[in-house]
């Protein structure tokens, strides 16, 4: 009998480990990425993404662990025999050449024909919107060009894997979220497998498959963006990612009721830990709905207002000190003012619950 | 700042400046055009009275200075000359060969403590004579005294700590990035240092041959104390212009040293348009 020969992954990472003397870079982290799909490795700076990265390109070497990339382990290979294209967070384009040099630079290494190599430069050129810069050196690009380019010189080659460091940053926030979305559509459309690193939770919750999320070096959590979101794995991960910021509350599950900032509530929908304990309750702003004075489940007084557009950012304080911040369609919002008593509805389903001595979530009795 | 911008004091002060700096040469090329009876005349004589090139002959044919009724120098020139193209050429490409290969090395994969400056710097800490006497007692017993490899072999030694550390400031102002992009590109580690890294930072690595071979170029005491008979550079050659008769042939010394101050002006005006940075404008953001 012929044994099945399971499809390799584009990539898979085994217990990567880098430190840089006492510092630990990166602590051990264990991932695979399926092809053809956009993960997003997301945390703060210094959480390990590009050290992540370059271990992956094969730019820095791993203490331990190894890199496996369409099913060899190439942890030891030399950069370009492992067929990864990179994007770095301060583009390296070559200053001295022109657009087409940079992009054609990767098909010339690989000794490509002429007509080849121009077909493709062109190709890539039209499919990007930057024919009109082909001739142009680096310096007389607008920022959004060079992003371009540089995005361009990596499609050109077929790598089994795109690296995308923080590609995004230099650009204002405009050209930000339209470059995003073009660079998940390209992905989507040509197949490709990305790994992107970003500090930017928007951005990761926007293109990703699935995130990374990466704190001191640790994975702190794998998920697909809403789960990542909507179950968050700690407090930290709760805060890092949503804005307004998630509130915290100190609360108790008693096994029959659900005391919130000292007030006893009914517990409805909400999903309450396996044993009655002591907690703090993560409330994502969406998750307060305002309501006439005394029909919530508390009174609070309007503390301060901070229009987002369609929304309304309000922070509230409740009669115990507690403040809380919630988000109101703008519409509705009209009647509220610094100092208005409102009522607040909690919205039991989306009420979490983290452990306060650890910070981890609690898990729901099943 | 654009020269429009200067002020009517800031333009005086650079003429001052630019006159001092300006007047060892004015006197040297002078005196190297000035008949013996003009050298040391007192009071002294600004323009030749009888401007000659005899001084210049008298570098290469050592009698032409007997027209003037002087006994003629023992020696010409030229083999100095020929002495300083061999020792400075020769030194400055191995010094800069061997430093942008440590520059690179200790700017992209050396794990820098806070004594590797020291450690690459001190020999620069001692005089130069400390080292000298050391160096002649060695070179006799290795047959190094006395000849042209010694001599380069000295100023490698001497300028090495100098090329490491002006070539590795200049690698480490250029973004790891850009040869980074290149070995993801399909080059090999050293590949893409040698067709990025290195034209990248060419503007540096001109100025600082430059500084190399005005060191090279200029060196007098080892020179003096390695050199008997078989070798002579330029500066050791200068000191040799004194007759019994006639004392210092100031002349014969000037025309020297202009023929010498030749090489590093044209080379200086050759490469003044790299001498300035810049190369990586536009490629990264900042």
């Amino acid at each position: 009998m012929i044994p099945e020969i399971p499809r390799s992954l584009p990539l898979q990472l085994n217990g990567l480990r880098k430190s840089y003397g006492a510092t630990v870079a990166v602590a051990g982290t264990t991932l695979d990425v399926e092809p053809g799909t956009m993960t997003v490795i997301l945390g703060a700076a210094g959480a390990g993404k590009t050290t992540t990265l370059k271990m992956i390109a094969g730019l820095e070497t791993p203490d331990a662990g190894q890199v496996i990339l369409a099913g060899h382990d190439l942890t030891a290979a030399e950069p370009r025999a492992r067929n990864v294209a990179m994007i770095f967070d301060n583009l390296a384009l070559y200053p001295d050449r022109s657009g087409f040099d940079n992009i054609a630079y990767p098909l010339k290494l690989a000794r490509r024909a002429a007509p080849e190599i121009e077909e493709r430069v062109r190709r890539i050129a039209v499919l990007l919107k930057i024919p009109h810069v082909l001739g142009r050196l680096p310096k007389t690009m607008s920022g959004g060009e060079k992003q371009r380019v540089a995005l361009a010189r990596a499609l050109v080659r077929e790598p089994t894997v795109f690296l995308l460091d923080e590609p995004l940053s230099s650009l204002d926030a405009m050209l930000r979220i339209e470059l995003r979305a073009e660079l998940r559509r390209l992905q989507r459309e040509q197949g490709h497998t990305f790994v992107l690193a970003t500090p930017d939770f928007q951005e990761a919750l926007a293109v990703a498959d699935r995130i990374v999320m990466l704190r001191a070096g640790r994975v702190v959590q794998i998920a697909a963006p809403q789960d990542l979101y909507d179950a968050p794995a700690d407090i930290e991960t709760a805060r890092f990612v949503g804005a307004p910021q998630i509130n915290l509350v100190d609360a108790e599950w008693t096994g029959g009721a659900l005391i919130l900032a000292g007030q006893s509530l009914a517990p409805g929908a909400f999903r309450a830990p396996p044993a009655p304990c002591a907690f703090t309750a993560g409330i994502r702003p969406e998750h307060l709905t305002p309501c006439a004075a005394g029909q919530g489940d508390f009174d609070a007084t309007v503390s301060d207002l901070e229009p987002l557009g369609h929304l309304v950012a309000v922070t509230v304080t409740l009669s115990a000190g507690t403040e809380l911040r919630l988000t109101a369609p703008a519409a509705g919002a009209a009647g509220f003012g610094i100092g208005t008593t409102l009522g607040i509805a909690v919205g039991r389903a989306g009420l979490l619950a983290f452990d306060p001595a650890d910070g981890r979530l609690i898990p729901p009795a099943a | 700042m654009g020269p429009k911008s200067l002020t009517l004091a800031q333009r005086l002060i650079l003429l001052v400046a630019l006159t001092v700096t300006m007047f060892p040469i004015f006197w040297i090329v002078m005196t190297a055009l000035k008949p013996p009876t003009d050298w040391n005349a007192a009071p002294a004589v600004w323009l030749p009275s009888e401007p000659t090139l005899v001084n210049f002959a008298t570098l290469f044919d050592p009698d032409a200075i007997k027209a003037y009724g002087l006994s003629g120098v023992s020696q010409p020139a030229t083999p100095a000359i020929l002495g300083s193209i061999l020792a400075s050429v020769s030194a400055t490409a191995l010094s800069i060969a061997i430093g942008l290969a440590s520059a690179i090395g200790l700017s992209r994969y050396a794990k820098m403590t806070k004594w590797t400056p020291l450690m690459i710097l001190s020999g620069r800490m001692f005089p130069p004579a400390a080292i000298a006497v050391p160096f002649v007692i060695m070179f006799s017993a290795t047959r190094l005294i006395d000849t042209y490899a010694g001599l380069i072999a000295i100023y490698v030694a001497v300028t090495l700590p100098f090329s490491t550390w002006m070539l590795k400031s200049f690698v480490d102002d250029l973004p790891r990035e850009i040869e980074q992009a290149a070995m993801l590109d399909g080059r090999s580690r050293l590949m893409a240092h040698v067709t990025v890294t290195i034209p990248l930072i060419k503007g540096g690595l001109f100025a600082t041959t430059m500084f190399i071979f005005i060191l090279n170029w200029s060196e007098f005491m080892f020179a003096l104390v390695l050199s008997y008979s078989n070798i002579s550079t330029i500066p050791v050659q200068l000191a040799k212009y004194v007759t019994a008769t006639a004392g210092t042939l100031y002349g014969v010394q000037a025309a020297l040293a202009v023929v010498a101050m030749i090489p590093l002006i044209v080379a200086g005006y050759a490469i003044q348009s790299h001498l300035a940075r810049g190369m990586t404008f536009g490629a990264i953001k900042r």
